[in-house]
């Protein structure tokens, strides 16, 4: 795992980046509008830059497209439905 | 059952060397039966709201105690709740639940302004305070004091003297809520610490008894941390199927094209992170 990391530090930097900053907004904000903006944005982002990085060692398939794609649906499913259940839609 | 959940979460040769649960057809089995069981929380909190429903226990009471003791704490005179103030933020709750909206312009272009002079409250200075979704008092003023957008300024400022509190339980957007309005006002110029606080403690007792605005709702079981702990559990489930199958393929060796196993992870923190703050309630 280390390894990995090691051999792929900016790419784990800037995701790591990216969803320091999605809290950070999503938490600083009171608008719940921006708040689950911020989210699909970053899901969208997780999808797409986990995709890129697989393109780029020539590892993609569709199989991890679509692992990518289930995840992020599992998220936002998540967040959605609980803000929704809580009324906090 | 250990084989069942050895091939469930170990990746080895009778999953393909994947844990079973993070399969695309179990992942996607997942999302649906979150789904169908978000749509049957919903379905039996319309139906049984005694058994399903949002457990609240809020009172203007609680809220104003509180709050003054936050002011208390950074050398702030006390409010007095006021009943104008409670009628106003009555006025308001109600019309939100009647026009649907959440916010502090209405959609027909009332301004929180217009529901305190209604009230006959002829403020000098006036702010509002909304809250939503949150089931217990500490967590409002939590909320609200650890806010940037205006509402610890609301609640520690000097240019408020009266207070006035609405609990009130609704639908919004066709979902059960409840909100907390708490709107702020001075019917003086400048307040000098200190003296409010003399004026605070004999009016505050008369007034706040007379009419106190509470929420105290107790279904069998509350929507609110159910539908957190299911997802709570969810999350944490797949969190700890994707760390045991990265570290067994790591030590096992084993070459496979799957997706980074860390970027799931990483995501799914995030989601479990938001569910913690977000589950509370919500401020604006």
């Amino acid at each position: 795992m280390l390894k990995r990391i090691s051999e792929h530090t900016i790419y784990y930097a800037s995701l790591i980046i990216i969803l320091s900053l999605s809290f950070l907004l999503a938490y600083s904000s009171s608008d719940r509008s921006f708040q689950i903006g911020v989210i699909v944005a970053t899901t969208f982002f997780y999808v797409l830059w986990g995709i890129m990085h697989h393109l780029m060692n020539h590892d993609l398939n569709m199989k991890i497209v679509i692992e990518y794609i289930l995840i992020g649906a599992f998220g936002l499913t998540i967040i959605f439905f609980l803000l929704s259940v809580n009324g906090n839609y | 059952m250990k084989e069942f959940l050895s091939h469930l979460f170990i990746p080895k040769e009778s999953n393909n060397h994947r844990a079973k649960i993070l399969h695309h057809t179990n992942l996607f089995l997942t999302i649906v039966f979150l789904l169908l069981a978000s749509v049957l929380i919903q379905k039996i909190k319309v139906s049984f709201p005694s058994v399903l429903g949002i457990k609240a226990d809020i009172s203007s009471e609680e809220l104003l105690s509180l709050t003054n003791k936050e002011r208390q704490n950074v050398g702030i005179g006390s409010l007095i709740f006021n009943e104008k103030l409670s009628e106003a933020a009555s006025k308001k709750a109600q019309d939100m639940f009647e026009y649907n909206y959440w916010a502090h312009n209405s959609p027909t272009g009332k301004t929180p302004w217009v529901f305190i002079k209604s009230s006959g409250y002829k403020y000098v200075y006036a702010g509002e305070n909304l809250a939503r979704g949150f089931t217990t008092p500490e967590d409002v003023i939590k909320a609200w004091m650890t806010s940037s957008a205006g509402h610890r300024e609301n609640m520690l400022s000097s240019n408020y003297q009266d207070v006035g509190f609405a609990v009130k339980i609704g639908e919004l957007n066709g979902e059960e809520t409840v909100l907390i309005v708490e709107e702020l006002g001075n019917l003086n110029v400048p307040i000098v610490r200190g003296k409010v606080e003399t004026v605070a403690t004999a009016e505050n007792t008369n007034t706040l008894h007379k009419n106190v605005q509470a929420v105290h709702k107790q279904p069998l079981i509350n929507t609110s941390s159910l539908s957190s702990n299911i997802y709570y559990v969810f999350i944490l489930v797949f969190i700890f199927a994707l760390m045991l199958d990265m570290i067994i393929i790591e030590k096992k060796k084993v070459m496979r094209f799957v997706g980074h196993n860390i970027d799931h992870i990483l995501y799914l923190l995030l989601v479990l992170i938001l569910i913690g703050i977000w589950g509370k309630g919500v401020i604006v």
